[in-house]
C-alpha cells in the first residue's frame, strides 16, 4: 500500500518500491553507495527484514544488497513514491 | 582454442607483439575468475604486485604462430573512484603507472548479461582509460535460459567498443574474445559518451543504451527468491547455518580419513623403499627421519585442508557465504564490529597474510588496524594439521548427534569458535579503548545463486595443493633438515648422539622450565620453537624427533604423543596454538603494513600471553 510514511528507506515495507531522492553521508561513503545502486533516481525495494537483526535486504538495480537499518534511515525517498511491486517478496 | 584470423581488408587495430598484457577488470560477481580460468587454463600464477600487495593471478594463452598473450586478473570493482586500494591499483594498472607490470595493451571488460542496465554504467570509465576494449557481456547462458535477450551489434554501436556476448560457463563467445587477443576487431566508430565519474548521469545513460538495445531484462529467478525464504528464515536460517557449520567440519574427519590413510601408506611404503635401497648412512638417515618423517608427517593432512578448501568453494561459489555473513551479522554487532571488518576476517581462514593486506581496503586507518591486529586470532589453515594430528590422537571419537556430529569434529568446532570469539573479543577491547570510530555503513552485495562449477572449484583445490605443498617443499623441509643436523651433532664414538643429548635436545632442555607448566616436555618445546617459521612445521619436528629416537621402525605419531603428553597438556597445546602468533611471515607482515614495530610486537606479546595463559588454565583444569 502507498504510503506517505515512509520517507526514509528503513521504514520502506518488505514488498513495496520506491524512487530514491537523497543520498545524507560523508561523500566517500555517498559515493561507494551509488557504486553499488543506491543512486538518487533509481527504484528501491525492500525484499526482506532479516529476523531478529536490524538488516534488511534490497533490491536495487538488479543487484540485492543488505543494509543496516541505521544506514538505511539516511537514504530519504521520493515522497509518496512508493508502491506496490509484484516481484517483491512480501514475507 | 585459437581460430583461423579472418581475412580483414579494412583497417584493422593491431595490437603490439612483444610484451602483450591484457587487462580483465569488472564488478565483482560476473564470473570474471571462471572467465580468466577458461582462457588461461593451468597456465597461470598467483602473483603479488611487489610494493601494493594485493594478491592477483596472472595467466598466459598460447595463441598461433607461437605467439603468447598475458592476462591480468584484476580485482572486482564497482567503480573508478580510486578511493579503496584494490580500486586504486586496478586504476594504476590500467593507466600504466604501475612499476611492476607494462601498461596492458587492451581491456576485456566483463559484465553481466543478466544485469546490463546496472553494469554498463561501467563501460564510460574505462573507455575512458583510452586501451582498446572488448566488452564481453557474461553469463549469456543464463540470459537465455531466463527468457532474456540483447542486440548486442547495437549495444556495440552505442557505446563504441567492440561487444560478446558470451558464457564463461559453456565456453560460448570465447572464440570472438580469442580473435580480439589476436588483435583482429575492427576499431569501432567515436561515440559521444557521458560524462565520467557523475553517477547519476552515468545510470541515465546506461538505462537509455539497454533500451535502445532491445534489452530483455531475464525474469527474475524465482528460485533464488525461495532459498531465501529458507536461508534467512528467523528460525530455519540460524539452524540452516549452524548445519552447515557442522557439516563442513564433520566431514573433514569422516571424508577425510580414507584419503588420508591413502597418503600415509604412501609415504610408509616408499620410505620402505628408500631403507632397503640404501646403505645405512648420514643420507638415509636425513631422508628417511629428516624428510620423510618430518615433510610427510605434514604432508599427511593434504586431504582435510583440501576438503575445508572444497566446501569453502560451494559456499562461496554458490551464493551461500554472503547469506550466511547476513545471518552472522547479528553477533557481529554485538562485539562492535562494523561492515568491511567482515570480509577480511572472513578470508584469514586460509591466511592471515592475505586478510592482513585486504585490511588495506578499509578506508578508515582505525578500523583498518583494528581489523589486521585480529586477523590472526581466526584459525588459519596452517593450524589444521596440528589440530586434527592432537585431536585425532586424544580425542576418542564418539558420536554426539547421532551420525552427524561427532566429538573430534566438536572440539575441531570448538578451536575454530575459539579463535574466531577471541578475534570478536579483541576487536571490541580495541575499539571500544584503543581505536575509537565512527562506524562506516554496513553495506554487503547478496550474489545470486549459482550452481558451483567442477571446473571452478578444481581450480581452487589445485590452487590450494600448490601453496600447501610448496610450504611442505620450502619451509618445512628447510626447517626439518636443519633440525635433523642439531639432533645428529656431536658425534659419540662416531656415532650420532642419543636425541636427549644432542645439540637440539640441549636447546631443549634449557627451554623446557618455560612450557613445563603447560604440561609440555622439551621435545614439544623444540616445535614451539620450529613452528614459529610456520605453524604447520611443528608436526614435521615431532615427526623428526620421535622418528629418530624409534630404534627400529618409527612408532605412529600419534601413539608416540600419547605416551609422552596428558590430556590435559595436549588440550593446553591445542590453546596455545589457537591464540599464539606462531608465524614470523604474519608478524614481517605486519610490521610492514603498519610501518613500524610497535604493533607487531604488541599483538606477538599479546597472544602469546593469551596463548600461556589460556594453556596455563587448561593444564590445570584436565590435568
Amino acid at each position: 500500500m502507498p504510503s506517505t510514511e515512509s520517507d526514509s528507506l528503513d521504514r520502506l515495507s518488505p514488498g513495496l518500491t520506491a524512487v530514491i531522492a537523497a543520498l545524507d553521508f560523508e561523500e566517500a561513503d555517498r559515493v561507494r553507495l551509488m557504486e553499488l545502486g543506491f543512486i538518487p533516481g533509481s527504484s528501491v525495494s525492500c525484499q526482506r527484514v532479516v529476523p531478529l537483526g536490524d538488516l534488511a535486504i534490497f533490491q536495487v538495480e538488479g543487484t540485492q544488497i543488505a543494509l543496516r537499518k541505521e544506514t538505511a534511515a539516511r537514504i530519504t525517498l521520493q515522497p509518496s513514491s512508493a508502491g506496490r511491486n509484484p516481484d517483491a517478496d512480501g514475507g | 582454442m585459437p581460430t583461423a584470423v579472418e581475412p580483414h581488408t579494412e583497417t584493422q587495430h593491431r595490437l603490439p607483439r612483444k610484451n602483450r598484457a591484457v587487462a580483465i577488470c569488472g564488478p565483482p560477481n560476473v564470473g570474471k575468475s571462471s572467465f580468466f580460468n577458461r582462457l588461461t587454463g593451468l597456465h597461470q600464477k598467483v602473483a603479488n604486485y611487489p610494493g601494493i600487495t594485493v594478491e592477483k593471478r596472472v595467466g598466459s594463452l598460447r595463441l598461433e604462430e607461437g605467439e603468447q598473450v598475458d592476462l591480468i586478473d584484476l580485482p572486482g570493482i564497482v567503480g573508478l573512484h580510486p578511493r579503496s586500494e584494490d580500486e586504486r591499483i586496478c586504476v594504476e594498472i590500467l593507466r600504466g603507472r604501475s612499476d611492476t607490470l607494462p601498461r596492458p595493451v587492451a581491456a576485456i571488460l566483463l559484465l553481466d548479461s543478466t544485469n546490463l542496465q546496472a553494469h554498463l554504467r561501467m563501460v564510460p570509465g574505462i573507455l575512458g582509460l583510452g586501451l582498446p576494449t572488448l566488452v564481453v557481456l557474461n553469463m549469456a547462458d543464463e540470459l537465455e535460459a531466463r527468457g532474456g535477450s540483447v542486440d548486442v551489434e547495437a549495444v556495440s554501436a552505442q557505446i563504441g567498443a567492440p561487444v560478446v556476448l558470451a558464457s564463461a560457463v559453456t565456453g560460448a563467445g570465447m572464440k570472438e574474445v580469442v580473435r580480439f587477443l589476436q588483435g583482429s576487431f575492427a576499431p569501432a566508430r567515436k561515440v559521444e559518451l557521458p560524462v565520467i565519474n557523475n553517477i547519476p548521469a552515468e545510470r541515465k545513460w546506461a538505462h537509455s543504451v539497454a533500451a535502445r538495445s532491445s534489452y530483455h531484462a531475464p525474469e527474475p529467478s524465482l528460485w533464488g527468491r525461495r532459498l531465501d525464504r529458507i536461508f534467512l528464515h528467523p528460525l530455519g536460517g540460524p539452524l540452516i547455518f549452524l548445519a552447515v557449520v557442522v557439516a563442513v567440519f564433520q566431514s573433514i574427519f569422516t571424508l577425510a580419513v580414507p584419503l588420508m590413510d591413502a597418503v600415509e601408506s604412501a609415504i610408509g611404503v616408499s620410505a620402505g623403499w628408500i631403507g632397503a635401497l640404501l646403505p645405512d648412512s648420514m643420507l638415509k638417515g636425513l631422508l628417511l627421519d629428516g624428510v620423510w618423517g618430518g615433510v610427510g608427517a605434514v604432508v599427511v593432512f593434504l586431504p582435510q585442508i583440501l576438503i575445508l578448501f572444497l566446501f569453502i568453494g560451494l559456499l562461496e561459489d554458490s551464493g551461500y557465504l554472503a547469506r550466511a555473513a547476513v545471518i552472522a551479522d547479528r553477533s557481529m554487532r554485538a562485539v562492535g564490529l562494523e561492515g568491511r571488518s567482515f570480509i577480511p576476517l572472513l578470508s584469514s581462514y586460509a591466511c592471515a597474510i592475505p586478510a592482513v593486506m585486504a585490511a588495506r581496503t578499509i578506508e578508515n586507518q582505525r578500523d583498518r588496524l583494528a581489523t589486521l591486529l585480529i586477523a590472526p586470532l581466526t584459525t588459519c589453515s596452517a593450524r589444521l594439521p596440528v589440530y586434527a594430528l592432537l585431536i585425532a590422537a586424544f580425542i576418542p571419537e564418539r558420536p554426539l548427534l547421532g551420525p552427524f556430529l561427532g566429538t573430534r569434529a566438536a572440539v575441531l568446532l570448538g578451536l575454530y569458535a575459539a579463535g574466531f570469539f577471541a578475534a570478536c573479543g579483541t576487536a571490541w577491547l580495541l575499539k571500544s579503548m584503543v581505536l575509537k570510530s565512527k562506524p562506516a555503513p554496513f553495506v554487503l552485495q547478496l550474489p545470486a545463486y549459482r550452481w558451483p562449477t567442477i571446473r571452478s572449484l578444481a581450480f581452487r583445490l589445485i590452487d590450494r595443493a600448490k601453496i600447501f605443498l610448496r610450504r611442505a617443499g620450502t619451509v618445512i623441509l628447510v626447517t626439518t633438515i636443519v633440525l635433523w643436523f642439531l639432533a645428529s651433532v656431536p658425534y659419540q664414538d662416531g656415532e650420532p648422539p642419543p636425541i636427549g643429548e644432542s645439540l637440539a635436545g640441549s636447546i631443549g632442555r634449557t627451554i623446557e622450565p618455560l612450557v613445563e607448566p603447560l604440561g609440555l616436555n622439551w621435545k614439544i618445546g623444540i616445535g614451539l620453537i620450529t613452528s614459529l617459521a610456520a605453524r604447520e612445521v611443528i608436526v614435521g619436528t615431532l615427526g623428526t624427533i620421535y622418528g629418530m629416537e624409534a630404534d627400529e621402525g618409527s612408532p605412529a605419531l600419534q601413539q608416540a604423543l600419547q605416551s609422552e603428553l596428558s590430556f590435559g597438556a595436549a588440550i593446553a597445546l591445542l590453546m596455545y596454538f589457537a591464540f599464539a602468533m606462531q608465524c614470523m611471515s604474519t608478524v614481517a607482515i605486519v610490521r610492514r603494513e603498519t610501518g613500524g614495530w610497535k604493533w607487531p610486537v604488541i599483538q606477538f606479546a599479546y597472544m602469546l600471553v593469551l596463548a600461556y595463559a589460556t594453556g596455563f588454565a587448561a593444564y590445570r583444569i584436565f590435568g
